[in-house]
């Protein structure tokens, strides 16, 4: 039996063992164990690998702090206060709750860096809030899923921190190519939105009262400070971005830590509508004790603990398809579709139908290293492509039968997986519209860059 | 050597406790026989003193987790501070993250063994009948087993080099590397306590007639 043959049935053993619920830590693994007996390596590669990749780099430290992040954000209150400011400006229109959902996980989305976390964030804070406003539950839960997937295009972001670490691109440029991307595709999806809430009918309307809009985003300073924050420090190069990581988690356990016992002193009145609310109350939020922080921590632990370990295997992996030819075999077949379009548009194919079956850190591990550098020959920018494929991997968050948004989404607000799918559909549309027009107009990607 | 020769050489090495002959013992075929049992034996242990003392079993690996990552935000944070206030900043402040990072990550992978919140695709395990569920739980715990053997073989390996070339963690004078490397085989053993666990549990779930498969929830206790 050859060496090909081998492989291939170790691919089908695995993909079997996929299939039967097996965790994709163990299918990766084993696909590394039995691939490296073929090509007679010794598995002390893989032990190597899996201690080593954490040190390779400080870049990929950045990772476990956002995540923190997010649930620091999020306990304190602070996910709450820009999730009310989005409401407050976009409560008019129709269908405006959602849209502030949206604009919500954009907002969370600048200061955490993962998709799963934004959506279960802002799912399960607005989901009860758009089921009481009308809203079909179906569409609210579909809602929370499209919106985190810009989790991780807008920086900062933890698959461009991984995308850069495995590319060795600067992480910093990545998280500034990011921005407008992801503005984009908030705005796309508000605007898909926003046609089927006015067929549909769905939620009530606010009037817009400058007053709102004013004490929300007051109340919201602290969201604003840390947004500023980071994209300051990384867009200036004052501190990389793991250490724009570390400083944010430092100044959300400060304003947690300092907002608790003022906001206890005011009354601890946070189940209110921010309207009834004075802006002395509005200046601090809910916050959190110090017995408080380890709970806090252990979420995104846990969360750490399911990530890392894929990457640190994947790594493993990746070098094997090396060896493998994996990438000479794709790269040949993506290079005889013809020049810049073919590549970019095959790429995108790729990259899409891989999203829908795997997960976007294995697409991203795998598939990255292949298609980044035929992407270069044929002139298009490493930074471009980057964006491209990424924007691609996060709408394979929402598209079954692995979109782990949608996963995520079903578990904090109870609607079935299979139930939500159909209200996908008008966020895939336009995220599928934003990805290709950023595919076209590199400009998207590449104009906020500081050489540029 | 024969392989009863290597078996003896191991246990001879770790007695005398030099790094070197460790390593060199290690090297042996006879090192996987040995990894198995002493994991399958690790792993039995760990299981019963977690059944034996239910704070050990609550809060090791948690503790382990929820201390290295406060410890890495703090070293990032203050280097910060003292870059841009006091002028100055530790140069081991960018070199031990990422090994409490990596400690952090494995004692994680092993606590959400218990958990059973890797990422899976268990669409189709759902949907199956229990003797089906009950059949794919132990052929998930076989897996695990199987390579947690080969991660603690391999990663002990690199312990023993480690610590054989007295590598120290850059930035330091007196830490060595291998102190951090060694949360990765020992992180394993635990993963094999957890493993031996989640299959008690199944057993018995499938005895009382209770379900198999239950929602896995991140963040969940």
């Amino acid at each position: 039996m050859t060496d090909g043959t081998m492989v291939t049935l170790i691919s089908l053993g695995v993909t079997f063992l996929f299939m039967l619920g097996v965790p994709v830590l163990l299918v990766i693994g084993y696909w590394v164990i039995g691939c490296s007996f073929v090509l007679g390596l010794t598995l002390d590669n893989m032990g190597a690998e899996l201690l080593n990749v954490f040190n390779k780099g400080f870049a990929l430290l950045a990772m476990p702090l956002f995540i923190l992040t997010g649930d620091l954000i999020n306990k304190s209150g602070i996910a709450r206060r820009l999730s009310d400011f989005a409401y407050a400006c976009l409560g008019w229109i129709r269908g405006g709750l959602a849209m502030a959902s949206l604009g919500a996980c954009g907002l969370f989305a600048a200061i955490s860096g993962s998709n799963s976390a934004t959506t279960a964030t802002i799912g399960s804070m607005l989901h009860p809030e758009m089921v009481k406003g009308g809203y079909d539950e179906r569409f609210s839960a579909a809602t929370a899923a499209a919106g985190g997937t810009v989790g991780i295009i807008i920086p900062p972001s933890i698959i461009f921190i991984v995308y850069g670490f495995l590319m060795n691109l600067p992480i910093s440029e990545l998280f500034v190519a990011g921005i407008l991307p992801g503005a984009l595709m908030v705005f796309g999806m508000q605007f898909a939105c926003w046609v089927i809430c006015r067929m549909n009918g769905w939620g009530h309307l606010i009037p817009l009262q400058l007053n709102r809009v004013l004490k929300t985003a007051f109340g919201a300073w602290l969201g604003f400070f840390a947004i500023g924050l980071v994209l300051w420090g990384i867009y200036t190069g004052k501190f990389s971005p793991t250490e724009a990581a570390g400083v944010t988690v430092g100044f959300c356990v400060i304003a947690g830590l300092i907002s608790y016992p003022i906001n206890r002193i005011m009354g601890a009145r946070n189940d209110i509508p921010p309207t009834e609310k004075s802006y002395a109350e509005m200046f601090v939020v809910e916050g959190f004790t110090i017995p408080e922080i380890p709970s806090i921590v252990i979420r995104s632990a846990q969360i750490t603990g399911i990530l890392a370990p894929l990457i640190a295997i994947s790594v493993v992996m990746q070098q094997i398809l090396s060896l493998l030819g994996a990438q000479q075999t794709i790269g040949d077949f993506v290079t005889s579709m013809g020049g810049y379009h073919a590549v970019l548009f095959t790429s995108m194919v790729i990259v899409f139908f891989s999203g829908m079956v795997l997960e976007s850190l294995p697409v991203t591990i795998i598939l990255a290293p292949i298609l980044a550098p035929i992407a270069a020959s044929v002139g298009i920018d490493p930074i471009h492509f980057s964006v491209i494929f990424l924007v691609g991997a996060s709408i394979g968050f929402i598209t079954p039968p692995y979109g782990l948004n949608l996963y995520v989404a079903s578990g904090v607000t109870g609607v079935p997986y299979f139930r939500l799918l159909r209200y996908t559909v008008p966020y895939l549309v336009s995220l599928l519209s934003v990805w290709i027009l950023v595919s076209l107009v590199p400009d998207l990607a590449l104009i906020l860059l500081p050489n540029n | 050597m024969s392989f009863w020769a290597d078996i003896g050489a191991i246990f001879s090495a770790f007695l005398s406790q030099d790094s070197f002959e460790i390593q060199s013992a290690l090297e042996s075929d006879a090192a996987w026989v040995l990894g198995a049992i002493a994991s399958a034996l690790g792993g039995f242990l760990v299981m019963l003193i977690y059944r034996a003392v239910p704070f050990v079993e609550r809060h090791l690996e948690r503790s382990v987790m929820v201390y290295s990552y406060l410890a890495i935000a703090l070293i990032i944070f203050w280097g910060v501070i003292d870059r841009f206030v006091f002028n100055d900043q530790e140069p081991w402040s960018t070199t031990i993250p990422p090994l409490l990072f990596m400690v952090m990550a494995w004692f994680g992978a092993s606590y959400n063994v218990r958990l059973r919140t890797h990422l899976s695709f268990s669409e189709f395990r759902t949907a199956m009948p229990r003797g089906g569920q009950l059949a794919c739980l132990i052929l998930d715990a076989v897996l695990w087993f199987i390579f947690a053997v080969i991660v603690i073989v391999t990663t002990t390996r690199l312990v023993a080099l480690s610590a054989s070339n007295f590598q120290i963690v850059l930035g330091t004078d007196n830490i060595m590397q291998w102190w951090f490397l060694l949360a990765a085989p020992l992180s394993f053993f635990l993963m094999v306590g957890r493993v031996f666990q989640n299959l008690a549990d199944d057993l018995h779930n499938w005895k009382t007639g209770e379900p198999l498969i239950k929602q896995a929830v991140i963040g969940a206790d």
